[in-house]
């Protein structure tokens, strides 16, 4: 019983790993998450439109796509893309491999999005459409400024578990190999327990990661009350008094 | 904007797209009718809904289409704006040749105003974004000066105390007088009501019709699409009365309604009464 308490959280082990976990290791988990989500809600939203087009040769390119990324491993999206990209000789980001899992990540993330987006958009009432462009705004602007803004709101909680997903898939890069100030939380946790062949390093790496991910739910689940509130009710003494109907003619 | 050839739409006025006419002053007689409509049909698959309709609104009048439903006269009212396409037949609104393969619908559009069963207010936005969305986007009002324009509009209406309400906390019967103000803001030379007190609870339907009945005195012309026979009698100038995707009746609101010539008519009008 010793052996497995000290195998999980050997506390020497944990706090000669932490310096690097907190200041690398997050940094670059964040990093990769991070600008894997702005990539992946960005071309969500894009091809959530696409795939909502009444034109057949418009969504049918979406579709697939939408289809192949939410088809393929996570492993091997990355893999193609980390490893096969510059074996192909495309280097958009040179050696480093944090740019092609931002990349990879990022792609399966807009699959995701994309499916998520469209639902969210589906469920605005029809009728915002038509009142939009009854009062002379385009398809595409009424889209702008009416349906997708409902829309994304309808789907906040929804995105929080894709935010989570990209946030662990993150760690996938380890597959791509990381130099020197490029690890992150699963990369410096695992080559820390090959080296001592204790698991206390990975265990602070998924608190690390969990350190993240459960905020991350919260802060989402605040945005989306706060966006359904706007403002508060008044009293309803108002609704009792006696309104002119049009006070000049 | 389409212009039919020869036809000065507004001759006494500089810029007739972007005019603010009073709605208290109404159109001078000579002009060409507000809305012409002929022989409109429309299917959907085989289903015959609109079966050659035609009509013309002079400026200035109050238009009642009455009928059962699936009449068609709700399809009818939403051809009038392009939100249904008709399958044949032409529609005229001011200057504009709706019907034109080349119309710039968006712009015929922020001249006819059109008011839902549903109100269809945009529900993340306020009262006062919900008036003044159109005008800063479509007519590209900078905010101050369209949310002047917006709660004047609000104020009208008596909803200046709302402007910061949500839909959501808003009664039907506010939402409904909203969706109104959100079309007079974008000074429509026509407005269409679309069944717009079906959905609300009765006590709320008189606050509509009280907007809707000011607003027919103020000369504005209206095609209003209406189970409220009272608000028919009253305020309306014309009636016309649908059956199976054609005009039965066409005539002077009360005479038609005091007086139903038809059978067909009459059956209704016990039955709505």
């Amino acid at each position: 019983m010793h052996d497995f308490f000290h195998t999980f959280f050997d506390w020497s082990e944990i706090a000669g790993v932490l310096p690097s976990l907190l200041g690398e290791g997050l940094r670059n988990t964040l990093l990769i998450a991070v600008l894997a989500i702005l990539f992946g809600l960005s071309g969500g939203m894009l091809l959530a439109v696409l795939l909502l087009s009444r034109k057949r040769l418009v969504r049918l390119p979406a579709r697939i796509y939408v289809d192949v990324f939410r088809g393929l491993p996570a492993i091997v999206t990355v893999s193609l893309i980390g490893l096969g990209l510059p074996a192909a000789g495309i280097r958009p980001f040179g050696r480093s491999p944090l740019g092609y899992a931002v990349v990879a990540v990022g792609l399966i993330s807009a699959a995701y999005c994309a499916e998520i987006f469209r639902a969210g958009i589906q469920a605005v009432p029809a009728g915002q459409m038509q009142a939009g462009r009854s009062l002379g705004m385009s398809y595409l602007k009424t889209m702008r400024l009416v349906i997708v803004p409902q829309g994304v709101r309808n789907v906040l909680p929804a995105l929080t578990g894709q935010f989570i997903v990209d946030v662990k898939e993150s760690s996938l890069v380890y597959l791509l190999g990381l130099g020197a100030g490029q690890r992150e939380l699963y990369f410096i946790a695992q080559e820390r327990q090959a080296a001592s062949y204790n698991a206390s390093a990975l265990v602070a790496a998924g608190l690390c990661y969990l350190a993240i991910t459960i905020p991350l739910t919260y802060l989402v689940n605040w945005l989306d009350r706060r966006m359904r509130e706007g403002r508060p009710v008044r009293s309803g003494a108002e609704d009792l008094r006696p309104e002119p109907a049009l006070a000049e003619g | 904007m389409t212009t039919m050839p020869g036809r000065p739409a507004f001759p006494d006025e500089p810029f007739p797209t972007d005019r603010l006419r009073p709605t208290s002053r109404p159109a001078p007689a000579h002009f060409s009718p507000a809305i012409s409509v002929r022989d409109l049909r429309k299917s959907y698959g085989r289903t015959e809904v609109l079966r050659g309709v035609t009509f013309d609104v002079t400026p200035s009048e109050v238009l009642c289409v009455l009928g059962p439903s699936g009449s068609g006269k709700s399809t009818m009212l939403k051809c009038l704006n392009l939100l249904e396409k008709p399958t044949a037949g032409s529609i005229v609104v001011g200057d504009v040749t709706l019907t034109d393969p080349d119309v710039d619908i968006d712009a015929a559009r922020t001249r006819i105003g059109m008011v839902f069963q549903h109100f269809n207010l945009f529900g993340h936005l306020t009262a006062l974004d919900n008036v003044t969305l159109a005008l800063r986007h479509v007519k590209r009002i900078p905010k101050a000066e369209a949310e002047q324009i917006g709660r004047a509009q609000l104020e009208r209406l008596g909803l200046g105390q709302l402007a910061g309400h949500r839909p959501a906390n808003l009664s039907g019967g506010q939402q409904q007088r909203v969706a109104i103000a959100r079309s007079l803001a974008m000074r429509p030379e026509v407005m269409l009501f679309d069944e717009a007190t079906s959905a609300l609870d009765p006590e709320l339907v008189k606050e509509v019709l009280a907007v809707m009945r000011e607003l027919a005195g103020s000369g504005m012309t209206m095609v209003v699409v209406t189970h409220e026979i009272g608000f028919a009698r009253e305020a309306a100038d014309r009636v016309i009365f649908m059956d199976e995707g054609l005009i039965a009746e066409d005539g002077e609101a009360r005479a038609l309604l005091d007086d139903p010539p038809s059978a067909r008519f009459r059956e209704f009008l016990a039955q709505v009464l």
